[in-house]
């Protein structure tokens, strides 16, 4: 009289699903591989948390390269740990100015992420995901990075920090479009696209002059 | 939504395989009360196969019915994410149909559960195992709790479809149409066309929003209770959807033709204006130079908006009333703008605020004065050789 409907339901139906078999942590990357409980077949950490070094530096040389053209596919994968670093890296150089608005940053990001994926939702024929958004926005951050790293040093308040400031946000909100189109197959709006990109990196570069 | 309704039936057979298996599953299962647990699972590619199945079962292995139709068709309590579908990257109208079937779903199994109802209750205490009906009865209502929510909240998300059509717009018109927002129109015996389209204007409030976060940041702004940011949305966004508003219902008293999109479009395009006078004004510290864009720029754009609801009203006092109201709005919102939010002359702030401390604290500080003297000189030259 032993209480064992699991074994009896394993034997009664057909089984489709892996749940009951005690494996570690489900990897949204690698569904199709079984790991056991053994220590050497449990995947590297990064694997497990999809933090993957190659895509993230692709993706990274795409922005810095304003014309190299992009690949709509690259923006698959929802990564939101570059973009955090970014964000991270960017509230640091504003440290080193003497500028403590980590939560400015986050703050603006957030609700501009949000007005972004609201737009593009509206603009676009297929729909993008909120990862996707904040994805690419993070990662076309990285521009004003340098801007903020040289606003340590030097004080954008004058002519050269204006006309420097200005090339910063067109290279960020170009980068952003053009990935942006090119994952959601908007020809002809990349302008549409790109202003309201420019406005949020203008709200952040002001954090970043002033 | 009932415009949206046929939609999803129609697209119902290209729609892509995974959801493709959703339109069977409901008719196999309405049949049975028992399925409604086991239907949480129908997003998985089984379900058709489980619905048949688990009828099939439920029917023979009465006794572990406890079990069985609390699981899904596969067997596991647990949800098997690797067959959910993530829709989460998908389109517009994969889910709104979603959202149709969820609603479909909704209805038929309120009918089956109104049915079932009365056969439970009878079984009650003819006990097929008290975990097994109570544990159905607490997942069922779990489950409707969470499908209402969710479709609540699909809802929601849906009603931003509505606005899909006022978004769908190219560059070259954007910029047609900020040009002709500073041309006014001279034929106002026939109704003039508005362009309902929302990306423009929507663009120029931003676009006044980050002039003011310029301005008052170059100024030193203090703003006591709020944020910089907070208060230059709320102004900026409370003028346009306040004013368009109440113009629209002045527009209904005086029946003048025209919609609130359209309202809203010719107030935004309005904006215009007032960014380029506001952007050179603010960097360019002339009274004079001003007051003379305030006229010239912001009075052509008055003029264009006044002379398109001319063109749409019948009748002089209407008239009067109507584009006396907008005109009177919209100029002196740009004098305000320019007056509250950048450095004013001290003297002035001396004379006007007095003892009384506003929220706006506006206190004159240490100008960088060598761009401004630079600014300022380059203008000078300019206006004496011209």
């Amino acid at each position: 009289s032993a209480f064992v409907p699991p074994e009896m339901m394993q034997q009664q139906q057909p089984y489709t699903g892996q749940i009951y078999q005690p494996s570690p942590a489900y990897t949204p990357a690698s569904a199709q591989s079984f790991y056991g409980s053994s220590f050497e077949d449990e995947p590297p950490l990064l694997e497990e948390l999809g933090i993957n070094f190659d895509h993230i530096w692709q993706k990274t040389l795409t922005v810095l390269h304003p014309l190299k053209v992009a690949d709509g596919s690259i923006m698959n994968e929802t990564d939101l740990a570059g973009p955090m670093v970014f964000c991270l890296a960017f509230g640091a150089t504003l440290l080193l100015a003497g500028k403590i608005q980590f939560g400015y940053v986050y703050g603006i990001s957030a609700i501009g992420c949000l007005g972004m994926f609201c737009l593009l939702n509206l603009m676009s024929m297929t729909g993008v995901s909120f990862g996707c958004v904040a994805s690419v926005l993070g990662y076309c951050l990285l521009p004003m990075i340098l801007l903020s790293t040289f606003a340590v040093v030097f004080s954008l308040q004058g002519v050269l920090g204006i006309i420097l400031t200005a090339g910063v946000i067109g290279w960020c909100s170009f980068s952003a479009s053009k990935i942006f189109i090119s994952a959601l197959a908007m020809e002809g709006q990349q302008l549409l696209v790109a202003y309201p990109c420019a406005l949020l990196y203008g709200v952040f570069a002001l954090i970043s002059v002033f | 939504m009932a415009a949206a309704r046929p939609r999803p039936r129609e697209t119902v057979v290209p729609a892509p395989p995974p959801l493709s298996s959703h339109p069977p599953a409901p008719p196999l299962a309405s049949g049975t009360s028992q399925q409604s647990a086991a239907r949480p699972g129908s997003g998985t590619m089984s379900a058709p196969g489980a619905g048949a199945a688990g009828g099939g079962r439920s029917g023979t292995a009465a006794d572990w019915g406890g079990f069985e139709d609390n699981m899904q068709g596969g067997g596991s309590a647990v949800i098997d994410m690797e067959n959910m579908d993530d829709t989460s990257g998908s389109s517009f109208e994969d889910m709104g149909e979603m959202h149709q079937r969820m609603k479909e779903e909704e209805e038929e199994e309120a009918e089956g559960e109104a049915g079932a109802a009365e056969e439970e209750d009878g079984e009650f205490l003819g006990m097929k195992g008290l975990r097994g009906q109570l544990g159905r009865q607490v997942a069922d209502q779990m489950w409707q709790v969470g499908k209402r929510q969710a479709s609540r909240a699909f809802s929601l998300y849906a009603n931003i479809d509505i606005l899909r059509p006022y978004f769908d717009v190219e560059p070259v018109q954007v910029r047609a149409r900020l040009l002709e927002s500073m041309i006014p129109v001279k034929m106002i015996n026939f109704p003039q066309k508005i362009a309902g389209e929302l990306y423009g204007p929507l663009m120029l409030v931003f676009t006044l929003v980050a002039i003011l976060l310029h301005g008052m940041k170059t100024s030193d702004t203090i703003i006591r209770e709020g944020t910089l940011m907070g208060t230059a949305i709320g102004t900026c966004f409370g003028y346009w959807l306040g004013v368009s508003a109440f113009i629209y219902f002045l527009a209904y008293l005086c029946n003048a033709q025209i919609t609130m999109v359209q309202m809203l479009s010719l107030l935004g395009y309005g904006l215009f204006g007032h960014c380029i006078t506001l952007f050179v004004t603010y960097n360019i510290h002339f009274h004079s130079l001003f007051y003379i864009f305030w006229l010239v720029v912001g009075g052509l754009s008055t003029l264009r908006m006044v002379a398109v609801l001319v063109s749409r009203t019948v009748g002089h006092t209407q008239r009067l009333i109507l584009c006396g109201t907008l005109a009177a709005l919209h100029m002196l919102f740009l004098l305000y703008l320019h007056f509250a939010y950048h450095k004013v002359v001290e003297g002035i702030l001396d004379t006007l605020e007095g003892p009384n401390m506003p929220p706006f604290q506006r206190v004159a500080r240490d100008i960088p004065v060598v761009s401004n003297a630079v600014l300022n000189t380059t203008t000078k030259t300019v206006a004496l050789t011209l």
